[in-house]
C-alpha cells in the first residue's frame, strides 16, 4: 500500500524578520520530501534570489534554472541552490512568492537532486516566475534545510510548511 | 470522529494489517464535470478555512475560439487582479503579463479542438494578511501547435479564499466532459 504525505515541520515568521529559516531533525523513515513556501523579502529589490541549503553547508550546490521575468525568458547556470524569487519591499504591498521544492530519496548515500517551481507576482510588468533542477553533490541523507535570501530578511507571514513522502515498498 | 492514528503496539499474535493513518496531506473538497449542455461557468462555494493551502486542477474543452480560463475568487469581477507568464510554443519561448485586470488567466489559451489542462495552487488562502498568489502550471498540444507555460495571478486582496469561480476570458461555454476539482492541503 502507497503511503502519501505527512507535515513534518511549519514555521511561520512573526513580527521579527528573520535572516533565514531553518529546518532541523528532519525524520529519516520517508522517501521524499516536498517544502511548500510563502514568503516576502524586507529588501528594497525587484525580487530577492532565495536559495535552499542543507545539513548547515552551502557547499556542494549547483543548479539550472530557468525563469520569466514578466517580460523575457532566460537560462542560468550557478553554484547556489537556487528556487526561487520572493517578492520585495519595492514590490506591491502584501504580495507573497509562492514555491515548492521536491527532494526525492532525501536519505539516500548518493548525491541529492531537487525540483523547484517558483512565482513571485507584483501588480507591474516584473515578476519571476522559474523553474530550477538543483544537485547537492554530498552522500550524506538530508537532516536538516536552510532557506537563505540573497539579500535582506525573510518577513512576518512568510510561511513554510515540510512534508515526508512515504512509499511502502 | 476521524481516525487518526493507528497502532499495532501491544498486539498480541502474528496476523495484522498496517494501515496508514496519516495520509491526510490532501483531500478533495469538490469536483464538477460539465454535462450535456455545457456550462458558462463553474463555481465552488463555501470553501472551509481549515486548510493550509487549496488547489484545483482542470481539463477543458469548447466549441470554438481561442479561450483561456480565468479563475476568480469570491465573486470578484473587477481590476482587482495582476498575472504573469512564462511559456514555450515548441519553437519559442517568452514571458509577458497584465495588471490590475478583471481577467485572472491560469491557463494558456487554447483552441477549438484541444483539451486544455492545469494544476494551479493557492498558497495561504485563509490567510488574511495576505494577498493571494496562484501558481499554475498549464499547457495544451494540438498535435502541431501547442503552448506549455507556468503562468501566476495575484488577487489582491487580503481576504480569506470563500469562493472560487472558473470561466473563459472571451465568455464562451464550458463543453461537456470539462472537468474542475478541488483540493484542500493540510498545513
Amino acid at each position: 500500500m502507497a503511503f502519501t504525505y505527512s507535515k513534518l515541520a511549519e514555521v511561520t515568521v512573526g513580527a521579527s524578520s528573520v535572516s533565514s529559516i531553518t529546518i532541523n531533525n528532519i525524520p529519516q523513515n520517508y522517501t521524499d520530501l516536498k517544502l511548500v513556501y510563502s514568503g516576502r523579502n524586507s529588501a528594497a529589490g525587484a525580487g530577492i534570489d532565495l536559495y535552499i541549503s542543507f545539513n548547515g553547508s552551502t557547499a556542494n550546490l549547483t543548479v539550472k534554472r530557468i525563469h520569466g521575468t514578466g517580460s523575457s525568458v532566460a537560462s542560468y547556470s550557478g553554484t547556489t541552490g537556487d528556487i526561487g524569487v520572493d517578492d520585495g519591499a519595492s514590490q506591491t504591498v502584501s504580495t507573497f512568492s509562492n514555491m515548492e521544492v521536491y527532494i526525492p530519496n532525501y536519505t539516500s548515500s548518493t548525491s541529492k537532486s531537487y525540483s523547484a517551481d517558483a512565482v513571485q507576482e507584483n501588480n507591474a510588468t516584473g515578476a519571476y516566475a522559474q523553474l530550477s533542477a538543483g544537485l547537492w553533490s554530498n552522500n550524506t541523507a538530508i537532516t536538516s534545510i536552510t532557506l537563505t535570501p540573497y539579500s535582506g530578511s525573510i518577513v512576518q507571514y512568510t510561511t513554510v510548511t515540510l512534508y515526508g513522502v512515504k512509499a511502502e515498498v | 470522529m476521524a481516525i487518526t492514528k493507528i497502532s499495532n503496539s501491544g498486539v498480541n499474535g502474528s496476523k495484522y494489517d498496517i494501515v496508514s493513518a496519516d495520509n491526510y496531506y490532501m483531500e478533495p473538497i469538490a469536483t464538477t464535470l460539465v454535462g450535456v449542455g455545457g456550462a458558462s461557468a463553474v463555481t465552488f462555494s463555501n470553501i472551509p478555512n481549515t486548510y493550509k493551502h487549496l488547489q484545483v486542477r482542470g481539463i477543458a474543452t469548447f466549441a470554438s475560439g481561442t479561450n483561456a480560463i480565468i479563475l476568480q475568487a469570491n465573486g470578484d469581477t473587477g481590476s482587482n487582479y495582476a498575472w504573469h507568464q512564462m511559456y514555450g510554443t515548441g519553437s519559442s519561448a517568452g514571458s509577458n503579463g497584465a495588471t490590475s485586470t478583471a481577467t485572472a488567466n491560469i491557463s494558456v489559451a487554447s483552441v477549438s479542438g484541444t483539451v486544455g489542462v492545469f494544476v494551479t495552487d493557492i498558497l495561504d488562502y485563509a490567510n488574511t494578511s495576505k494577498y493571494k498568489t496562484y501558481k499554475s502550471l498549464t499547457g495544451y498540444d494540438n498535435n502541431g501547435s501547442g503552448v506549455i507555460a507556468m503562468r501566476s495571478v495575484l488577487w489582491m486582496n487580503t481576504g480569506a479564499v470563500t469562493s472560487l469561480s472558473l470561466k473563459f476570458d472571451t465568455g464562451v461555454n464550458f463543453a461537456q466532459n470539462t472537468r474542475f476539482s478541488l483540493y484542500g492541503i493540510r498545513g
